[in-house]
């Protein structure tokens, strides 16, 4: 409220329409998902999915004019963004803790005799029957190279930015987009040659989802890094204040810790000992 | 709790300043106010309790009489059918199924969550810990505004095919369990109800980022987290439940979503899955989840005791460090909810053995609130008739859980009416008397009026004798075996079954009284002022008037740093 | 054991304490006769003819109720003494103490000594549940503070029991024969079988003999969903999960015919999908089955005595 003395370093918000607008656009879009799985159509989905990533966009304006204004963020209030994103990935990791738990549940318990139905199903061995595994050291490794190589990029960006290295923030961010890119293509490239269906087999269901929601993640990482770098050719962040960059990295390191657990578990230890297809 | 040493400028009256108060409905829509956003929360507990509410009278109503006397009829005007034939029957049966599935989760998700987590939490802990507003005032507004879109989709999934043509709705339990809720339920109903949750889970989750930032970064100068009220202290342990919880049951129910929509397998048998795997993710959420609704109640109840003790908790570190440890216990606990789905012995020994631990922290709890009234000066205004019955009726359902935690007496127990029961006598009885122990507490505050004092004793009464006489019999119909979710039982439930929907009249009656003492005090607009409960009342909300202004401490209030709690 | 019986004659007296109510003493005489079944009004956990339900009953009965009743009364003592003693009239001025680390430690580790108490006969009694008889294992039966006390022999027949919605199938395993068994509406009910209970009665019963252990297999339609196999009295109840075989036992004492109800969730109708064994002594057993493997089932429960 512009009227009103205050004395403390807390930001007040004024009223903003858009969390009611991305409440509305968040049911119809919901209604529409329903009626697109449910063969009617898809565009309500659409509707509300274009009324969604337009709230994205304006609010975040909002937040990003804020953080330009001078005075909205201050210390404290910045020190809330940080808390604010890291309980944000805290809430996120514990999504992948249940995918991964679906996982381990057909990992650890495939030859469970009172489970007669899954052992028939599955042969009660692993991999299980009809199941060709990815070779952990062929493709899979080759991207988790390129993720640990995005992680040291933008780790580069981070520090040519609190250098005031305006062209070593550039090409450090327009690099890990590019090897996050790069890495989104190979894996879809690994989802074409999969010796496994999506459908109709728990390996399957518990590999795409896991995976795939990694990969959704590395989607909005980079678009997340892409923002960054549009914010940084238009000259935003300086070496003391640059959040919103630091927060694009803390996503991007988390989505990158992720992806570790997932060679490591599903790759790795999960063809362990099992002669692969090629 | 906290002394205020001093205020450095009477935050209070600083509302003249206050000359650009949003008007009209961007006020609500557009709020970035925790207090109108903490109000609207509350209206919606009201209006979904109400729905709520209504739902589990009508299921009394059929529960009345062995037989099937309500439920043929709903569906032959739902659907059209003739009443007497065997079509509006099977209608009827599904619908019962579908009334006990909506009451669960609305009341769980729709009016306890909301009311606790969303009003009385946005409303009052930042007050309490001196705070200007909360941490992301945005984030807030969306949190509160996602509900009614849950809500929404979970009334909608009431009128969209469930089971079958003329089977509307989903009617497999709060649970959702597969194979029920995927094949057992091909119509977009369980779709309806999936989104529903993921909306409201969403909304959760924000609200818990939110709160827990404003708790650890937003306190006072001065206000330790030791110092801190200890209502602020279940806010944050239960928020921090919420952040952790809610994303497994989201990744649960999304598995649901793609087994019944994109052929994935997770919880089918046939294809390698496990119906189980899901029981195991939605009881790592479900358990929390019962914290989630008790906790703030716990913060309630115990500044409600202090106040008029006029005395200081006793045992504060105790008290916060026991919610700290139900809390996380709460996250090693949840396989008790299986103990008949076929666990190992060593995995049933494991689950007895730490849910009995839940006991020792909520043991301390409840013998602390006594002896914080212990030498006391108690004065039995409203609030505190709420704040004892909470205390007696949370011990009743305690212990029950003491019961029902050795798998060896669940086996005659698990879904019986003694667990309706049991969660009813600590959800029910606990959360619900703490959410009206808080409402009259805070309504002065809130909303500046104070309401007829006999009004609210008489509500609290009826309801006290209502609620148990709903619930007490259940106990006995689970003991005699009694399985929960069915429409018809044999003859010999008849008698407590009886006594049961008595008991929901009694409490329909009082929540009658409870909306009329609500119209009454709008109505009379008697003045509470700043401080209706003396100085017993130390917390920093008491220092503000009533209702605060828009924007309260302008200037921050220091806590004296040298005196403890 | 001592203590055993000690408990008993408690769970005894608090039952006649409880019974005094007018209103229950004739449902308590009726349990006292009947079993199999809930009656009229009944307030506690149906009477029990398996060595399970014995310890549970004397668990619950002996020690839980007793534990928790007694809580509860403290609990309530304490908050009549308050409200009497220590309101504003009484005690115009407030005590300012917060801290007493004596009772504080006496109400923490109190709880946990009367846990363990609890502890130590729940794993007994659970570990019975989960433990199907090789014949030599001894099992606590009513005794539950001993070491085992009750012989019960090695499983002699394997049941396999499968959740339908909304009826159950039995399959006696090693004699490949079985049977489904459907809830029977009123009107039939009350042309074949008027003596027995409504929503409990069945048109074919699962017929087991008596003091024989049953090894029960319990599942679901693999295409269906959950159910859940419960019989009160026997202290049994395991959920039938599609695709998946759990596994319990039980020894029945007295012939007669015991019900029980789906216990899981399972659709419309999940009420309506009781569970009825009837425990016929050895011979008949014998006579039944000789009947029903030579491929008549009709003939085979027109062995028995028909039920009224």
């Amino acid at each position: 409220m512009a009227g009103i003395a205050k004395n403390h370093d807390y930001h007040m918000v004024e009223p903003s329409p858009w969390p009611f607008v991305g409440s509305v656009s968040v049911l119809i879009m919901a209604i529409g998902g329903i009626f697109w799985m449910h063969h009617w159509t898809p565009w309500v989905f659409f509707v509300g999915l274009v009324g969604v990533l337009y709230t994205m966009y304006a609010w975040w304006s909002d937040v990003i004019k804020e953080a330009n204004n001078g005075h909205d963020h201050t210390a404290v209030v910045q020190m809330h963004h940080r808390y604010g994103m890291m309980l944000f990935i805290a809430s996120e990791v514990m999504v992948f803790f249940g995918f991964f738990w679906a996982y381990f549940d057909g990992f650890f318990r495939l030859d469970d005799v009172e489970q007669y139905a899954r052992v028939a199903a599955t042969g009660g061995i692993w991999p299980p029957t009809g199941i060709e595994l990815f070779d952990p050291f062929h493709l899979p490794l080759f991207n988790t190279l390129l993720l640990l190589t995005s992680g040291t990029t933008v780790t580069w960006a981070h520090h040519a930015l609190l250098e005031n290295d305006r062209e070593g923030l550039k090409w450090g961010l327009a690099l890990t987009i590019v090897l996050g890119a790069v890495f989104t293509c190979v894996q879809m490239i690994e989802y074409s040659e999969a010796g496994f269906s999506f459908a109709g087999n728990m390996y399957g269901a518990t590999f795409f989802m896991a995976t795939g929601l990694h990969g959704f993640h590395v989607l909005i990482g980079t678009i997340f890094l892409a923002v960054c770098l549009i914010r940084a050719l238009r000259g935003d962040f300086t070496p003391e204040r640059h959040l919103g960059f630091e927060f694009a990295a803390w996503y991007w390191h988390f989505v990158d810790v992720v992806w570790l657990f997932l060679f490591a578990s599903i790759y790795v230890w999960g063809s362990w000992g099992v002669a692969i297809h090629h | 709790m906290a002394d205020i040493a001093h205020l450095e400028a009477h935050a209070a009256h600083d509302s003249a300043h206050d000359n650009h108060t949003p008007t009209g409905w961007r006020r609500w829509l557009y709020s970035t106010n925790h207090k109108d956003i903490g109000v609207m929360y509350l209206w919606f507990a009201v209006f979904t309790g109400i729905v709520g509410g209504l739902l589990s009278g009508v299921m009394r109503m059929e529960l009345q009489e062995p037989g099937i006397q309500i439920f043929h009829g709903l569906a032959s005007m739902v659907y059209g059918m003739d009443a007497a034939s065997g079509e509006a029957l099977d209608a009827g049966k599904h619908m019962y199924n579908v009334f006990t599935t909506a009451h669960a989760l609305i009341m769980v998700f729709f009016v306890v969550m909301p009311a606790t987590m969303g009003g009385f939490a946005n409303y009052f802990a930042p007050l309490m810990i001196g705070a200007p507003d909360t941490a992301f005032p945005r984030i807030n507004n969306i949190a509160f505004w996602l509900l009614p879109p849950a809500f929404i989709l979970l009334l909608m999934s009431l009128f969209f095919e469930g089971t079958g043509p003329g089977a509307l709705g989903f009617g497999g339990g709060w649970t959702v369990y597969p194979p029920l809720s995927t094949s057992g339920h091909p119509g977009p109903a369980m779709d309806f109800a999936i989104l529903s949750l993921h909306v409201a889970g969403i909304s959760s989750i924000l609200g818990a980022i939110n709160l827990i930032t404003t708790i650890f970064n937003m306190r006072a100068p001065g206000m330790t987290l030791h110092k801190m009220p200890l209502f602020a202290w279940s806010v944050l342990v239960t928020a921090f439940l919420l952040l952790l919880a809610l994303p497994v049951l989201a990744g649960a129910i999304t598995m649901l979503l793609t087994d019944r929509n994109f052929g994935t397998s997770f919880f089918k048998p046939a294809e390698g899955g496990d119906p189980i795997l899901f029981q195991h993710l939605f009881w790592f959420f479900g358990h929390p989840e019962v914290y989630i609704m008790i906790l703030p109640g716990f913060g309630i109840i115990s500044h409600i005791v202090s106040t008029f003790s006029r005395k200081p908790i006793f045992g504060y570190m105790a008290m916060a460090y026991a919610m700290v440890a139900i809390g996380f216990v709460g996250f090693v606990v949840w396989a008790h909810h299986m103990y008949t789905t076929g666990l190992s012995l060593d995995v049933q020994r494991y689950f007895v053995a730490a849910t009995m631990v839940i006991a020792v922290p909520t043991g301390v709890k409840i013998f602390s609130w006594i002896a914080t009234m212990w030498g006391g000066s108690i004065t039995f205004k409203s609030p505190m008739l709420w704040a004892v019955g909470f205390i007696f009726l949370f011990t009743v359902g305690g212990v029950t859980g003491v019961v029902l935690a050795n798998a060896g007496a669940d086996r005659a127990l698990h879904d019986t009416y003694y667990v309706v029961a049991h969660f009813h006598y600590v959800l029910s009885l606990g959360a619900v008397f703490s959410i009206f122990a808080a409402w009259y507490y805070w309504y002065p505050k809130m909303f500046g009026y104070m309401y007829n004092e006999t009004l609210a004793a008489v509500h609290f009464w009826v309801m006290f004798v209502g609620v148990n006489l709903i619930f007490f019999p259940q106990h006995f119909l689970g003991l005699a075996g009694m399985p929960r979710r069915y429409i018809d039982y044999p003859d010999a439930f008849g008698f407590w079954n009886r006594i049961s929907s008595v008991g929901y009249y009694i409490t329909f009656v009082a929540m009658i009284v409870f909306f009329y003492a609500t119209w009454e005090a709008f109505k009379r607009k008697r003045p509470a002022g700043d401080n209706p409960w003396g100085d017993g009342a130390t917390t920093l909300e008491w220092t503000l008037s009533s209702p605060p202004p828009f924007h309260q401490f302008s200037t921050l209030p220091r806590i004296d740093s040298t005196k403890a709690h | 054991m001592v203590t055993g019986q000690f408990l008993r004659k408690i769970g005894a007296i608090s039952a006649a304490a409880m019974a005094l109510a007018p209103a229950f003493v004739m449902a308590q005489e009726q349990v006292a006769e009947q079993t199999g079944h809930p009656v009229y009004g009944q307030f506690h956990l149906q009477r029990a003819v398996t060595p399970i339900m014995d310890s549970i009953v004397s668990f619950h009965d002996g020690i839980l109720l007793w534990t928790i009743t007694l809580i509860v009364l403290f609990v309530l003592a304490l908050l009549i003494w308050i409200m009497i003693r220590y309101n504003a009239k009484r005690n115009p001025v407030p005590a300012a103490f917060t801290h007493n680390t004596l009772v504080e430690v006496v109400w923490t580790v109190l709880p946990i000594v009367i846990l363990i108490i609890i502890a130590i006969p729940s794993f007994g009694v659970l570990s019975d549940q989960l433990t199907t008889p090789d014949g030599q294992r001894k099992y606590l039966g009513s005794n539950i503070f001993s070491f085992g006390e009750v012989e019960v022999p090695a499983p002699e027949l394997t049941i396999k029991a499968t959740g339908q919605q909304w009826y159950w199938d039995y399959e006696y395993v090693d004699d490949g024969v079985s049977l489904t068994s459907i809830m029977l509406n009123e009107e039939d009910r009350a042309a074949t079988k008027p003596g027995q209970p409504r929503l409990l009665a069945v048109d074919n019963e699962l017929v087991v003999p008596v003091d024989t252990t049953v090894r029960l297999e319990v599942t679901a339609d693999p295409t269906g969903v959950i159910h859940a196999f419960a019989v009160p009295s026997f202290g049994v109840k395991i959920d039938a999960v599609p695709g998946r075989l759990n596994e319990t036992w039980f020894n029945v004492r007295e012939t007669g015919i015991y019900y029980g109800q789906c216990s899981e969730l399972c659709g419309k109708d999940h009420a309506f999908m009781p569970i009825a064994i009837r425990v016929v002594t050895k011979d008949e057993f014998a006579t039944y089955m000789a009947a029903f493997k030579a491929g008549d089932y009709a003939a085979a429960n027109a062995t028995l005595v028909a039920l009224q």
